[in-house]
């Protein structure tokens, strides 16, 4: 797997990610700034750091989970790891459209 | 996890919760309670009652079990005490409703029941402020909103504990000469301690964590709302000073009350500029109805605080109208407004949050129907007003049919609550995707659900 593939596959990624939306919101995770980094390994392994707009929000499990089941299902993703973080805490100035 | 922090009982206070509102409602529709009877009167202490406790203390309740988490990003400690609570809250609030009816004379039962409920809302209060306390204590130092909220559980247990006090003495229990004082000069600190120290300090904490998160404004910690922490923790440490000083029959009480309500105007001038702050600096354009519908309710609080800081105001007959004011127009404007919202949150939360990502769900914004409700509240916060005015003029009769329509607006309103249950307003393509469950009207979920 080149560079090319795996920036490829990152993209995929991305794109399948913004069928996932944030409930209160109401605008795709990707969009809203909440996927922070999506990184893709030899053998098709996928690392995604994503964040959620308010920590300890109760839809957080569900939107890591909804993430992790979203990735696996990208053509080319062989295994899904998918890392919450607040560290950078989100702002609303991560979107990328109001 | 998924959902780890959903609370399991918090729609269950929420429906109770909104029965003794419709209740208390009624109540004061069909001429119970003030003003037909006078503002100590026992049948006034029914609706009172019915109302702080029943109403707007379950609703908190219910509330901070789910926001505390949210507050400081830690799992509830000790969930599984909510439901006891509860049963103590709703048990404790019947037996002290039978103690003022057996009070008032028209129904012939034992004057134990007061203590008897005094008791039962005791525990059952210390049972939840215990739960939500613990929740705080794994947060240290807390966030600004988070010590609004643990300033508000002090003034709780305050306010409880007065309360209990009150229901020793009205049974004869205890004929000591300090719980005397306290029955004859107490009453409007038990209140203070309740709806401005427990309901209001708590609200006030709250709204400044929603407000920044629903209207997606940044999240400053500003000195102004450091200030208005201060200036609220002052004012209710020295009304639970006057308790003392009540009780040990030392002078002095007027004065400090009075600096207390200077103090809490303060502080309400300053989470006025905060909230105007928040709402200038938001990134959402449009600002939702639960948000639009809670303006009325900061200027219901803004009014009240300012007619009971007037010395006429607060000593004659329109003491009524400004409590009024701050029961219906604050702090149950606010309550229905959020619950309007927070309702529509917890139900999407039980019935899409587990298939997200799989297939296409709706979003929270289209479980509520905003035209329907727009209206409502208009018609709510009218008769409110109305009635507050109706109550300073000394028109009882106007009173009670304006009551009446805030009862009807009440209803009308929890009806949009059921709808919001149910999944009714959601686009019918999108209401029920494979796999969906549908939430329970107000049982909690299952526990393997969770």
């Amino acid at each position: 797997m080149d560079e090319d593939e795996k920036a490829a596959l990152a993209q995929d990624i991305r794109n399948a990610l913004r069928m996932i939306i944030d409930p209160e919101i109401g605008q795709n995770i990707v969009d809203l700034g909440l996927i922070y980094d999506i990184t893709v390994e030899e053998g098709g392994i996928a690392r995604v750091t994503m964040t959620t707009t308010t920590r300890g929000c109760p839809a957080s499990g569900y939107l890591k989970e909804a993430v992790g089941n979203c990735v696996w299902y990208v053509p080319g993703v062989e295994y899904a790891e998918v890392h919450m973080t607040y560290e950078p805490p989100w702002s609303p100035d991560m979107m990328t459209t109001a | 996890m998924p959902g780890a922090t959903l609370s399991r009982w918090t729609m269950s206070y929420f429906a109770i919760a909104c029965l003794m509102l419709l209740t208390a409602q009624g109540l004061m529709a069909a001429g119970y309670g003030y003003p037909a009877a006078s503002i100590g009167a026992p049948e006034t202490l029914v609706v009172v009652h019915v109302t702080v406790i029943g109403w707007l203390s379950l609703l908190m309740g219910g509330a901070l079990l789910q926001f505390v988490p949210v507050l400081v990003a830690r799992p509830l400690v000790g969930g599984r005490f909510a439901a006891p609570a509860l049963v103590l809250l709703a048990g404790g609030l019947a037996a002290l409703v039978a103690g003022f009816v057996a009070l008032s004379g028209s129904l012939d039962l034992p004057l134990f029941l007061l203590p008897l409920g005094g008791g039962m809302l005791l525990a059952g209060f210390g049972l939840l402020a215990g739960v939500l306390a613990a929740t705080l204590r794994t947060a240290r130092p807390l966030p600004l909103p988070a010590r609004f909220v643990a300033a508000g559980l002090v003034c709780l247990l305050a306010a409880v504990l007065v309360g209990a006090a009150f229901t020793a003495g009205l049974s004869g229990l205890d004929e000591s000469a300090p719980l005397a004082r306290l029955l004859a000069d107490g009453v409007p600190l038990h209140a203070a301690l309740g709806l401005g120290g427990w309901l209001s300090i708590t609200a006030v904490g709250v709204s400044y964590r929603l407000l920044a998160m629903f209207l997606l404004a940044p999240e400053t910690d500003r000195r102004t709302s450091r200030a208005a922490w201060w200036a609220m923790v002052l004012a209710a440490g020295l009304v639970a000073l006057c308790v003392v000083l009540v009780l040990f029959a030392v002078s002095g009480v007027d004065v400090l009350f009075t600096a207390a309500l200077v103090l809490s105007l303060a502080a309400v001038a300053l989470y006025g500029g905060d909230v105007r702050h928040i709402y200038r600096s938001r990134k959402r354009k449009q600002a939702e109805l639960n948000i639009r519908a809670t303006f009325p309710a900061f200027s219901a609080l803004g009014l009240s605080l300012v007619l009971l800081n007037i010395p006429a105001v607060r000593g004659g007959e329109g003491v009524a109208a400004a409590v009024y004011l701050f029961v219906f127009g604050w702090l149950t404007g606010l309550g229905l407004a959020q619950l309007f919202k927070i309702v529509a949150f917890l139900t999407w939360l039980e019935a899409y949050g587990p298939i997200l990502g799989r297939m296409p769900v709706p979003r929270v914004q289209d479980l509520v129907e905003e035209r329907h409700a727009r209206i409502l509240f208009g018609v709510y916060y009218a008769a409110c007003a109305a009635a507050a005015l109706a109550l300073l003029a000394g028109a009882p009769g106007m009173f009670r049919g304006l009551v009446a329509l805030q009862l009807l607006a009440t209803l009308a309103l929890a009806r949009e609550f059921i709808r919001t249950r149910r999944l009714a307003v959601v686009p019918a393509a999108l209401r029920a995707p494979a796999g969906m469950v549908q939430p329970h009207l107000f049982l909690p979920l299952s526990a393997s659900r969770r």
